[in-house]
């Protein structure tokens, strides 16, 4: 690259002027050498403009252009509702609860009694967020009406769904008074009560409006519960406006909350027999359940639906991680450690995979003990049944006589082992062991998992929000942004729902939202990106970049430096 | 689900005493030439239509059922398939063919849709949940490993209504079958290989076998007398065991040579001598257990096919009635001798190991083996990256014509010539082919189905050939080991007649898979190419950049500017070093 010697021959006079002499040093030769001749300021400039043109298209051009094309595509999610969502900040779910009072045309100042009651009411509770509201019923009631209303439960009200509980006062002549009585299967309760115990016009408090008060506090007591805990779990934010609960209550509740399958529309139930030889090898599954366990189903219908499949499994021996049952003196039967329970189920053998479709699979199995090995019990409570949490349920089976085990299972034989089943069944849906009556305890059911699906719901949605902040490599798709905005709306219309008192509503909507929020979190494609950061992309430039990048900086660098040495000379 | 229970449960009530369930298996064992035995298990489990539609399962496995419910199939066939079926010496197939299938993994199945589009995502359905069930890669049955036979299968169940069922087939000649597959097609067995002839079923025998075929077949089966239907589950696994190999102890694998005193010697050799021995072949039936062949014991029956009476022999032996057969048990067995006494079957005992001894014994008599209607044989011939050609080689022995269909599908990488598709016949002026059908293939989307009826006259030989051309794939296209070359699936021949089978399984036969070379590329091609582009680029690129930025000037003066750089700062260095020391 080297110009030809005819290329300085005009920069003659910047030479030095003894150039004859010997270059004997180096130091001198430098002096004695000839100059080349003073840059020009516009070669100088136009140096600097070449370099800075280069520097410009880089940094306009290139630099963005590989941003953008290696870039990964983030939708935008609103984080900030998002956040607020998990943190409690936009729903305070409240519990509004109606609670139809219905009187008799004779009692005339049945507003006042309800307004007493309700003052009453409002001084026992101290779950501000359970609030129970008496409203008069409109229809006024023919006089036998007790007996009307058994045979038809709905008959009172207009618009049940909202109604969480009727109460019927009817007046009586004989017994104690007041009494109540709450409808087994019917969200009705019966208060009887004497006329002279109606609320004079003249005193704030009579014993009836107390009555009925304490009764009611009493009945949706195990309601309030459950929710304060609901709500003092879910959020740290909430804890301290509810009441304390006591600390075994909490526990009682922790421990049904481990439990209990999470909320799908559907559950699979799925009931296998067990046996380690070739016997019993059928049973009378199906009028069985369609004896004990339908029922039970139909009533559940309105939070969730059910399929049901059976199967029978010969030859199904223990894991071997477990321990040989023992015999056991002192029981005179087979024994199975405790901690053994848990490896029970021979999961690699015995063939209890999920059945096909939406929705979780609860298992539960019959276990038919060897005949040299029967009866087999638990070692430390003598129990023949147990509950595997969020999974099912086993029950042993262990023949009443000492007779050979039969080839087929009678229905009169699976009897306790359905019974069994079906407590097991409610337990891992989680219904409250009280009140007695079943309708209340499904409508606590109803709001206690839709509410605990909002906070799933939300705190989903946090999560999210916390992913999208922390991982700025991964990639986030618009239908994850659909998903966030589909489960914000629907947790809004769940949220208004509930402070309306449409509890089934709501249910539907936090329903909705928490299968979105959990879709939107587990997108598929949100996850690859993870496993190729940044420096990857670097990297395969590298062989382009480096080589590229070095003269551009090292001119640059040079230019400065030759900038500012003319500018010191100055 | 619930709501429509009660009225189930009446039809419940009404079809049970008619729609039955049962569970029968049956083990046969047949001596074949070359001293080698020829095992086939067959297991057959009935569950009543109503109990499968109540998801009540006794017999018939729940995740089976429940994927057959979840891809909305009414018939299904499986098979997994090792080594090839030598006909030329074992004779005709175990089931005609209806039970055995190609190399690698077939699947075909009858699935109930409106349309086509609706039957292919419930294939993808089905393929995806027994790639599950069975620990194989069928989910790699996609749009271009399936076809829609026309001729080749017909349904062997009873079905109700046929107009919107759709037929779809799937091949995976590559897939290598393995005890992975075996252990989830024991399980699907009431009895588990617990019990019963499943007892003996041990992948290290099964898959050391010369010819072994597994396979599932679920069909519905209706009583034409009472109407009641059944959903019928059919297992079956085929192996052809090489006697003396199978008899090595596991413990001691490698055969080794006997002491020379022990080995009768062939004295007619010439040079037979004291140290030289040719080993004397003695032409006898060699001598075998049960217990050695298999490397377990069979443990007894299986219990629920005990109420089956005289369906409940389920070992059977098929050898000349002058061989000596030695039972070993100390359980209860009977014995029934049938087929002119050539047919040895054994209800097993409960509960007790049953174990048959064969000695060693010279054959006076021997059984005669049915003869295949065809002999197939089919090879990749031609060279080069570019271009080949198949050719399918049919034989008839018999003495009649045999009408068949030839059912080839073929990858869309491999693009067949359709005119130069040739079937000639010598002794034959006219065309053997009577009817053609043809889908070609569309590339990545589908693969090529070509089905041919043909007449092959009697004692003659069809020679079928095609050219095809072979496409060049996409980087990502090439599976892990490319060099080794792609499988086409086996042809499946299915002969018309004059041969009808009475029972709707029909009479196959399938010839080997073909391997297939395809060009491959280098496969650090890419990396090469972003490197040298890349180095290539940063190259023109300098250069334009210096000379635009360079100031130039004389070579004499450079020395009066300073040497930039490094070597300026060595030789500041060095002259300050040289100085010193001159001063010193």
């Amino acid at each position: 690259m080297a110009p030809p010697e005819g290329a300085d021959a005009p920069a003659a006079p910047k030479a030095d002027p003894k150039p004859s002499d010997p270059p004997s040093e180096s130091i001198v030769a430098s002096r004695t050498n000839k100059q080349p001749p003073a840059e020009t300021l516009e070669s100088l400039w136009v140096r600097r403009w070449v370099i800075l043109s280069f520097w410009a298209v880089v940094a306009c051009l290139g630099l963005p252009m590989w941003w953008k094309t290696t870039a990964i595509y983030r939708a935008d999610l609103p984080l900030q509702d998002m956040t607020d969502w998990a943190d409690g900040k936009i729903c305070r779910p409240v519990f509004p609860l109606r609670i139809a009072v219905e009187a008799s045309p004779q009692v005339q100042d049945a507003h006042r009694l309800i307004r007493t009651t309700q003052h009453a009411l409002d001084d026992l509770n101290e779950f501000s967020a359970h609030h129970l509201r008496l409203i008069l019923a409109d229809l006024p009631l023919p006089a036998n009406a007790s007996q009307q209303a058994i045979i038809d439960g709905t008959s009172s009200t207009g618009d049940d769904q909202d109604i969480a509980l009727s109460v019927r006062l009817i007046p009586v002549e004989t017994g104690e008074t007041p009494r109540s009585h709450l409808q087994p299967y019917a969200p009705t309760l019966d208060v009887y009560y004497s006329p002279n115990q109606i609320p004079s016009a003249s005193s704030t408090a009579s014993p009836l409006a107390t009555f009925v008060a304490h009764e009611l506090h009493k009945i949706f007591a195990d309601e309030q519960a459950r929710l304060s805990y609901l709500l003092s779990a879910s959020s740290s934010g909430h804890a301290t406006k509810w009441k304390a609960l006591s600390a075994e209550t909490a526990a009682e509740l922790q421990r049904q909350s481990t439990r209990v399958l999470k909320y799908a529309p559907t559950y699979h139930l799925t009931f296998s027999l067990f046996t380690p030889t070739s016997v019993p090898s059928a049973w009378d599954i199906e009028p069985a359940l369609r004896q004990y366990l339908t029922p039970l189903l139909e009533s559940f219908a309105t939070i969730s639906n059910f399929t049901i499949d059976t199967q029978v499994q010969l030859y199904a021996t223990f894991s071997p991680s477990i321990r040989q049952p023992e015999y056991d003196e002192d029981l005179k039967a087979w024994t199975l450690r405790k901690e053994d329970l848990s490896g029970f189920i021979n999961a690699a053998e015995w063939p209890l995979s999920p059945s096909i479709g939406e929705g979780p699979t609860v298992n539960f199995a019959l276990y038919v003990p060897e005949q040299s090995q029967s009866p087999l019990l638990v070692k430390e409570n003598g129990a023949s049944s147990w509950l595997v949490p969020q999974w099912g349920g086993v029950a042993i089976l262990n023949p009443t006589s000492s007779a050979a085990i039969p080839k087929a299972l009678a229905k009169e034989a699976l009897v306790p082992a359905m019974q069994t089943f079906s407590n097991q069944l409610i337990s891992l849906l989680g219904l409250p062991q009280t009140p007695a009556s079943l309708p209340l305890r499904l409508s606590t059911l109803t709001r206690v998992r839709a509410a605990s699906l909002i906070f799933s719901a939300s705190s989903t949605l946090g999560a999210l929000a916390q992913v999208y902040q922390k991982m700025p490599s991964i990639p986030v798709p618009d239908s994850v942004a659909k998903s966030v905005d589909l489960t914000l709306g629907h947790l809004q219309q769940a949220c208004d729902h509930f402070r309306d008192g449409r509890f089934q509503g709501a249910l539907e909507h936090a329903r909705i939202a928490e299968a979105q929020a959990e879709k939107a979190f587990f997108e598929r494609s949100m996850v690859g990106q993870v496993y190729f950061p940044d420096e990857h992309k670097v990297a395969v430039y590298l062989p382009l970049l480096g080589p590229v990048a070095v003269p551009l900086v090292m001119a640059a660098l040079k230019e400065i430096k030759s900038g500012i040495a003319t500018l010191r000379r100055r | 689900m619930l709501s429509f229970l009660p009225v189930l449960l009446l039809n419940a009530f009404l079809a049970c005493v008619c729609a039955s369930s049962d569970y029968h298996e049956r083990l046969l064992l047949r001596p074949l030439p070359q001293s080698t035995l020829l095992a086939s298990f067959n297991f057959r489990s009935n569950e009543s239509s109503t109990a499968i539609e109540q998801q009540n399962f006794r017999y018939f496995p729940r995740s089976f059922a429940q994927i057959l419910e979840h891809a909305h199939t009414k018939e299904l066939h499986l098979r997994f398939s090792v080594g090839r079926w030598d006909a030329e010496s074992w004779g005709q197939r175990p089931w005609y063919g209806a039970r055995e299938g190609g190399t690698g993994v077939e699947l075909w199945a009858w699935i109930e849709a409106q349309n086509e589009e609706e039957a292919f995502s419930r294939w993808l359905t089905l393929v995806n949940s027994l790639s599950g069930l069975f620990c194989a890669s069928l989910n790699f049955i996609d749009a271009t490993k399936t076809v829609r036979p026309v001729m080749s299968f017909d349904p062997e169940g009873d079905h109700t209504n046929s107009s919107n069922l759709h037929l779809l087939h799937g091949n995976l000649p590559h897939e290598v079958v393995c005890t992975e597959n075996l252990t989830p097609f024991l399980k699907l067995l009431p009895c588990k290989g617990k019990a019963g002839i499943s007892s003996l079923l041990d992948g290290h025998k099964l898959f050391d076998a010369s010819f072994q075929t597994m396979a599932v077949d679920v069909r519905p089966v209706c009583d034409s007398n009472d109407g009641g239907c059944s959903l019928q589950m059919e297992q079956s696994v085929d192996m052809v065991l090489d006697i003396a190999r199978s008899k090595r102890p596991r413990d001691n694998p490698i055969p080794r040579a006997l002491p020379i005193g022990e080995i009768e010697c062939d004295t007619s050799k010439p040079y037979d001598a004291e140290d030289t021995c040719y080993p004397l072949d003695k032409k006898v039936e060699p001598a075998w257990k049960l217990t050695e062949l298999f490397g377990r014991p069979l443990k007894g029956a299986c219990p629920l096919t005990e109420e089956m009476g005289d369906e409940g022999e389920s070992l059977c032996i098929n050898t000349p009635p002058e061989r000596e057969i030695q039972v070993n048990t100390t359980g209860q067995y009977s014995e029934a001798r049938t087929a002119l006494d050539t047919l040895r079957c054994y209800k097993l005992p409960v509960g007790a190991d049953f174990d048959l001894v064969l000695p060693e014994q010279k054959m006076t008599t021997g059984l005669v083996r049915a003869q295949p209607q065809l002999f197939a044989a089919r090879s990749v011939n031609g060279h080069g990256q570019e271009r080949g050609s198949v050719q399918a080689v049919i034989r008839n022995p018999s003495k009649d014509a045999v009408e068949f269909v030839y059912l080839e599908s073929l990858p869309w990488f491999m693009k067949p010539y359709l005119h130069t598709l040739r079937a000639h016949v010598d002794s034959l002026t006219e065309n053997p082919v009577k009817e053609t059908y043809y889908r070609p293939a569309v590339d990545r989307q589908r693969g090529t189905h070509l089905e041919l009826r043909m007449i092959i006259p009697a004692a003659s030989t069809l020679i079928l050939t095609y050219d095809f051309e072979k496409a060049i794939l996409r980087y990502t296209e090439y599976p892990p080991d490319a060099n080794r070359g792609f499988d086409a699936p086996p042809a499946v021949i299915r002969i018309l007649s004059p041969y009808l089978s009475t029972d709707k399984k029909g009479i196959y036969l399938r010839t080997t898979p073909l391997l297939l070379p395809l060009p491959t590329p280098d496969f650090s091609m890419p990396y090469n190419v972003i490197i040298l582009t890349s180095t290539v680029m940063a190259l023109g690129f300098g250069n334009i950049f210096n000379l635009l930025v360079r100031r130039f000037v004389g070579m004499d003066e450079v020395s009066a500017l300073g040497a930039g750089g490094i070597k300026g700062i060595l030789a500041a260095k060095l002259g300050r070093l040289k100085a010193l020391l001159g001063k010193a």
